[in-house]
């Protein structure tokens, strides 16, 4: 090799000096051995010759960097399982932190995969409340911002007057909320999300198709037969991967469609976790045409199409904005009388697509990014002051090479080379550790009706991983290696190879300094795990106000299934029949909203003649689904069969509600729902019983519940099973049921009530699960650190410890000193660690829903957790300490 | 003897060059002609020769090259490169100036 080379080269250069030196001392006389020991001594030596001529040389660099390298790496041998302790725990710091920031990346920084996403826009618009003058009904979100509410629904003629009316300066598309349908292929039913779009949608975004083609516009109109798109998983999991599925037919809620073609996988959505898994043209989705408000293209006061455009090179957003605002004006059939608060087009940066994940996920993948920042800082200390320890261990050795003519400068490289090493493998390590770790999070974030948010090892996620490396590094590796060429003034390099540490006063302190800063670290992460903890076991245990056990939930479709009006009531009676006579099933019961579904309906009621109003959630349902739900009634009736057919109009209110309303003396009065569209009726019910409070929508809240009777008219509905028997057991004979019934009707999500409950603590379960991990990998690391310094700092006392034995001390009051110093910089940490958890606390207060932020049983329990880990950790190296022999110890100093 | 006279420092690299001025000299014939040069009054100090010849190496002003010392075995022998006779130039003038400079200053 070149630097072999070279360096055998110098050796012969310098050997040929010495040689001409040595002739010259032997011609003035001297022997041939005193002439070589003249020479040397003329030369001055030879090695640190050597090394002052590499440090010359410009090969000196890399030849230096390779014996670092080896010789690094032959240290790390020594010790193995320090080594390995040190990669390990950085591998998990440096993984979890590119795990979150990661999904940081592809849930709020990433671009659409779409080429030049930055021409992208959301149109928007804000005003001040739902347009009652403009509009009767909606389908988007709406949300307060600064003081206006902002909404993204619009009807289909802004639509298209808008498309024409900037026709020039941008690319309009439309598209809808995705919802769930009813899908068929080749005689396999199932479901799946349906987003209609218009036809130039993936013409705007600039998607490509991976087989087939996609959407254009010729296909959004009534006389084109219809066709549709699939995504790539959709074509995985219902099409089977079959490149012959294109061009045949898919029935969608009972209506037939051609597969067009499959988008390409890359395509994920309009932002990450979108669950869209087909696409329909505006003109052929069912739902646009079928629903309560008609055909939603033709009626301008239906709002319920969302918009995106790509801006046209060069056009800037105020000239856009304005344009489109002329537009949407000009499709209302008439101006508001207040000009002032009537909506006006907002755009939105579209980049990044749709912003509803990053609106949800921001604050928790900043909570859990802190958490794991706070990890990976706890390791770092850890290294720092392992390699701090082991700098000092090699004294010796780092007195001899400095003897040798090694420069501070060359020392203080190793230092880091080493470093260097180490941080490389925890970052190889902390790779693959991401890889894992990021899948756990996707599926945890991913929500009731999203999808996994897929995680890709590209450029950006290595840099990310390297980028971490260093900044660890550098936290953990130039302190050391400062502090070590520190050591190397001269009295120290004369003490050489004594066995006293060098300035002992202060490497005690820093150990100690160490240890309370691992431990103010360390409380954030165990108190965290303590509160989210607890906070998920409050919440999941929660009293619902019904048995959870023996209780299972699926969803019928049969509307979307063939099944028409006419024939939808009685389905409904003989499948609640049919379920009831299932051996094994105790009670049956059907409602059209699922419970526990964190959402459902909601609707606003006052008493007849009464002003004050109250928010609902409302749900039909048959008489047998409250019996399941409410052991009975607290006064008044239950529905009857009679009722669910019969058109008079009944309803059971909860007792809350009752309690609200003016507590019994409500049965019989009658109740309004308030939100209708302007001139509509208001729907009217006579209150015929007052149920129990039971936890309908969520674990997490109560609200106050309006019972209707279940009508048999909606197409879709949930049944719920109370089993005689475990769930598990009773489920192949309701399956089978089923299929007896209609074998072309899936049973759609199919759970256990205790998984429907848990199915909403997805989150809760999250930061639980997470911290939990966090905070024992924090508890570890610092009682290693601990243990370290303790046990350091009792061999290096054993001088006096065994005086102190010696003298008569008991072996108690040495564990007592010991244990007392270690347990000081304990409580120093936690006195640092505790008033930052109270400020955490205050950030996440919004994830909390069964506990306040600075729970007292949370707090003592995380407390505790950390006294006892501490004091087992310092408990160790102090009872040695005492079980020290005197004599041998002192023998010894 | 008279008294040997250390080198002042930075004065080793003009040596060296303006001894492989007339030709390629290995280490210990440049320390030698040095020391014959100067009529025994200058001591190069044998070990910091070396790192002196490796770092002018290392700058591109001294090309070296291995070849057979008169009769005896390989030596590594260096020569000016062209910056290297530039650099001479240069440098003696500048020592020059400084020498004279010093001189002003001490007989005045």
């Amino acid at each position: 090799m070149f630097w072999k080379r070279k360096e055998t080269e110098l050796q012969r250069e310098l050997a040929h000096h010495l040689h001409h030196l040595a002739a010259e001392f032997e011609r003035q006389g001297y022997s041939r051995e005193e002439a070589l020991r003249l020479a040397n001594r003329e030369f001055g030596g030879a090695t640190q010759v050597q090394e002052q001529c590499r440090d010359e040389r410009r090969w000196g660099w890399t030849a230096g960097l390779r014996q670092d390298i080896v010789f690094g790496w032959r240290t790390m041998r020594r010790t193995p399982v320090v080594t390995a302790a040190a990669a390990i725990s950085l591998a998990l710091g440096i993984g979890a932190n590119t795990a979150i920031v990661s999904l940081m990346d592809v849930v709020l920084w990433r671009d659409l995969p779409v080429p030049d996403a930055k021409q992208l826009v959301l149109v928007h618009w804000r005003g001040h409340g739902f347009p009652q003058e403009l509009a009767d009904g909606a389908a988007g979100g709406m949300e307060p911002e600064n003081g206006w509410d902002v909404a993204d629904f619009f009807s289909y003629r802004a639509f298209t007057q808008v498309r024409e009316g900037v026709s020039a300066m941008a690319k309009v598309a439309a598209f809808t909320y995705h919802h769930q349908v009813s899908v068929s292929f080749a005689g396999q039913p199932t479901v799946a999300m349906e987003r209609a779009v218009s036809g130039d949608f993936f013409g705007t975004l600039g998607v490509h198709p991976k087989l087939g083609r996609l959407l254009s516009d010729g296909d959004d109109s009534y006389s084109e037969p219809a066709a549709v798109v699939v995504s790539h998983r959709f074509w995985e999991r219902v099409l089977r991967s079959d490149a012959g599925a294109v061009g045949r037919e898919i029935t969608i809620d009972n209506t037939a469609y051609v597969i067009a073609g499959v988008l390409d996988p890359s395509f994920y959505g309009l932002g990450p976790g979108d669950a869209a898994e087909i696409y329909t043209p505006l003109h052929h989705a069912r739902f646009l045409h079928d629903g309560p408000a008609g055909n939603v293209l033709k009626n301008g006061r239906f709002w319920g199409i969302q918009l995106l455009a790509r801006r046209t090179t060069g056009v800037d957003d105020a000239r856009l904005q304005a344009a489109m605002d002329a537009a949407f004006r000009a499709s209302w059939e008439k101006q508001p009388k207040n000009a002032a608060a009537a909506p006006r087009i907002r755009l939105d940066e579209g980049r990044r697509g749709l912003g509803d994940p990053r609106k949800q996920l921001q604050r928790p993948l900043l909570v859990l990014g802190a958490l794991v920042a706070l990890l990976l800082l706890i390791a770092c200390v850890n290294i720092a002051n392992l390699l701090l320890a082991r700098a000092l261990a090699r004294r010796n050795e780092l007195a001899m090479r400095v003897s040798l003519g090694c420069g501070r400068a060359r020392l203080v490289r190793q230092f880091l080379t080493e470093s260097a090493m180490l941080a490389a493998l925890g970052g190889a390590a902390g790779i693959g550790v991401a890889w894992t770790t990021v899948k756990v999070f996707g599926q945890f974030l991913a929500g009731d009706d999203t999808i996994p948010i897929a995680f890709v090892l590209d450029g950006r996620t290595l840099a990310l991983a390297s980028a971490i490396t260093l900044l660890a590094l550098l936290v953990f590796g130039l302190f050391p290696a400062f502090q070590a060429s520190g050591w190397l003034d001269a009295s120290w390099l004369r003490q050489g190879a004594r066995s006293a540490a060098p300035s002992t006063g202060r490497g005690w302190s820093r150990g100690r300094a160490f240890v309370a800063l691992q431990m103010a670290f360390s409380v954030i992460l165990v108190m965290a795990a303590a509160i989210f903890t607890r906070n998920l076991v409050t919440v999941e245990s929660a009293d619902p106000g019904f048995d959870r056990r023996n209780l299972v939930l699926f969803d019928t479709r049969p509307g979307t299934s063939g099944y028409d009006k006419a024939r939808l009531a009685g389905f409904y009676f003989n499948l609640e029949q049919r379920m009831q006579n299932t051996p094994g099933v105790s009670m049956a019961g059907l409602a059209s909203m699922r419970p526990m579904n964190n959402g459902g309906m909601w609707d606003t009621v006052q008493l007849a003649g009464q002003p004050q109003s109250y928010d609902v959630s409302v749900n039909e349902v048959t008489p047998q689904y409250l019996r399941i739900f409410t052991p009975g009634l607290i006064a008044g009736r239950n529905f009857t069969q009679n009722d669910l057919t019969n058109p008079a109009s009944v309803a059971i209110i909860s007792g809350d509600l009752a309690r609200r309303l003016g507590g019994r003396g409500v049965l019989g009065r009658r109740l309004r729902m308030v939100d209708v569209p302007p001139g509509a009726r208001q729907p009217e019910f006579d209150i015929i019983g007052i149920a129990p409070d039971i936890a309908a929508t969520s674990i997490k809240d109560r609200p106050l519940v309006l019972w209707l009777p279940f009508g048999g008219n909606s197409p879709a509905a949930t049944v719920a099973l109370r089993t005689a028997q475990p769930p598990q057991a009773v489920l192949p004979i309701i399956r089978q049921a089923m299929s007896e019934i209609d074998r072309n009707l899936p049973m759609v999500n199919t759970v256990t009530m205790e998984e429907q409950i848990s199915k909403g603590l997805e989150r809760e379960r999250m930061f639980a699960t997470l911290c939990s991990g966090f905070g024992i990998l924090a508890l570890v690391l610092s009682a290693v650190g601990l243990y370290g310094v303790m046990s350091y700092n009792a061999s290096r006392r054993r001088g006096e410890i065994g005086v102190r034995l010696a003298l008569g001390a008991r072996p108690a009051s040495v564990v007592a000193m010991i244990l007392r110093e270690g347990l000081a910089s304990v409580a120093l940490g936690i006195a640092m660690g505790v008033p930052l958890v109270w400020f955490g606390a205050e950030f996440v207060k919004k994830e909390l829903s069964g506990i306040k932020p600075m729970d007292p049983i949370s707090l003592c329990a995380g407390l505790g957790i950390m006294l006892f880990a501490a004091t087992l950790a310092a408990a160790v190296p102090a009872f040695r300490a005492a079980s020290l022999d005197p004599a041998e110890a002192l023998r010894q100093e | 003897m008279a008294r040997k006279t250390d080198l002042l420092q930075g004065t080793l690299d003009l040596l060296i060059l303006k001894t492989l001025a007339n030709g390629a000299l290995h280490g210990y014939g440049i320390a030698q002609r040095i020391l014959v040069t100067s009529k025994e009054l200058l001591q190069v100090q044998q070990g910091s020769l070396y790192p002196a010849l490796h770092r002018l190496e290392r700058k591109g002003l001294l090309k070296p090259e291995w070849r057979q010392s008169g009769n005896g075995p390989m030596a590594k022998f260096y020569s000016l490169t062209p910056v290297g006779r530039a650099c001479l130039r240069d440098e003696k003038e500048q020592w020059q100036r400084y020498a004279e400079a010093i001189a002003m200053v001490l007989e005045s």
